[in-house]
């Protein structure tokens, strides 16, 4: 398990090693050296989901590591209170931001290994902090450059710790 | 042999003249020519590939697919407009997906291809819409709205776009020279050819003592046009 502590309280994965093994090993990676520290929750959608693992305070990104395959096809839904890997349009090129789904967003699960079929992988999902989740899923919004969506008061990820 | 390049046919079933004269162009010019390139915005608007069976895509996927069938290599690059295209509307007209931008050797000149809209640096208002549009996340859950509620999301971006062109000069709507010089360094100095901005032509950049070539491909609003590259050179040609 890896807890996250947020500005807003503390969030708990519980991560999926079986069905996820090279997703977990990553994300263990940038917790171990920890990368997370600091990095800000950058994309806020209610209904949807919630985003961070990437930037600083002031939507500075962060430089990561190599990007990982894509295990989406492990059969996890991308369920309300799991966490997934974010991406580019490539689906094989996650590697430090992920998401919470604040919703069941079934149209996210893995359907064809094409560049629109192959969904988000799902790696663990949130077993202790809800509450923090949906605290986090309301705060106020807005455009921050070429973003949208940003929370205009900082949610911080402090620090990470495996339990 | 040559190699033929369109883009910004903006084909809409409320245009039907604009369909003819593609299907005409595939029939008379683009099949028997070594590639034909779509560089973006072949549709007024795409919105998702499970509106493949629409009859009027269906017109236009079978006019590529005969283009491919004739020997034809059917290259196909996203633009703004048509953005959500996938692997399945590909795979209808027989055609390849490309990147945007993709590198190619064209009878030994290395040549860069792209929609355009990338090199527009100075609106920024677009910039943001198009991040926002290029997202997968988004994407995807455009995607998964019934096709009414699509159609509705977009017509109402399109009316937002109209209103901010208002206020917009002609230049912060071109490629930014900038913008183009940097990726020209960045790609060793290559032809260029685009569209998108819908200003056909050819234009010369001086660029760190060499001269790169920039195409502009034309839209089909007015009327239809093409560019001819063989190892000669490059024309656009009128319809």
């Amino acid at each position: 398990m890896v807890k996250l502590h947020t500005n807003l309280g503390v969030i708990t994965l519980e991560l999926d090693a079986e069905k996820a093994p090279r997703t977990v090993a990553n994300f263990l990676e940038y917790v171990k050296s920890g990368f997370y520290a600091n990095t800000v929750f950058h994309r806020v959608i209610d209904g949807f989901m919630i985003q961070g693992g990437g930037m600083e305070p002031g939507m500075k990104q962060k430089r990561t590591q190599e990007p990982i395959p894509n295990e989406a096809d492990n059969g996890l839904k991308n369920d309300r209170y799991t966490v997934a890997m974010a991406r580019t349009s490539d689906p094989h090129s996650a590697t430090a931001q992920f998401f919470i789904n604040v919703a069941d967003n079934a149209f996210l699960n893995h359907s064809a290994p094409t560049s629109q079929g192959w969904g988000y992988c799902v790696f663990g999902r949130v077993v202790e902090g809800q509450d923090i989740v949906d605290k986090i899923k309301a705060v106020a919004t807005g455009n921050r450059g070429m973003h949208q969506d940003v929370p205009l008061q900082d949610v911080v990820i402090e620090k990470t710790e495996e339990v | 042999m040559a190699t033929l390049f369109i883009s910004d046919l903006h084909l809409a079933p409320e245009r039907p003249a604009q369909l003819q004269q593609f299907v005409d162009f595939t029939l008379a010019v683009a099949s028997g020519a070594d590639a034909l390139y779509v560089l973006g915005d072949l549709f007024e608007y795409w919105l998702g590939d499970d509106d493949l069976d629409e009859p009027f895509h269906r017109r236009v996927t079978d006019a590529l697919r005969a283009v491919s069938a004739s020997g034809t290599a059917v290259r196909f690059m996203r633009g703004n407009r048509d953005v959500l295209t996938g692997d399945a509307f590909a795979e209808r007209c027989g055609a390849s997906l490309l990147a945007d931008p993709t590198p190619v050797d064209l009878y030994g000149t290395r040549t860069l291809l792209m929609h355009g809209d990338t090199l527009c640096t100075d609106d920024l208002a677009y910039q943001k819409f198009r991040a926002y549009a290029h997202d997968p996340l988004n994407q995807a859950r455009f995607l998964a709205q019934p096709m009414a509620a699509r159609r509705e999301q977009m017509l109402g971006w399109r009316r937002d776009s109209e209103a901010g062109k208002q206020g917009k000069t002609a230049e912060i709507m071109d490629v930014s020279p900038p913008a183009v010089h940097a990726l020209l360094r960045e790609h060793g100095y290559p032809r260029l050819i685009h569209g998108h901005t819908h200003r056909p032509g050819r234009h010369v950049h001086h660029v760190d003592g060499r001269d790169c070539e920039r195409w502009v491909l034309n839209d089909w609003y007015s009327s239809g046009g093409y560019l001819r590259c063989d190892a000669g050179g490059c024309n656009l040609i009128r319809l």
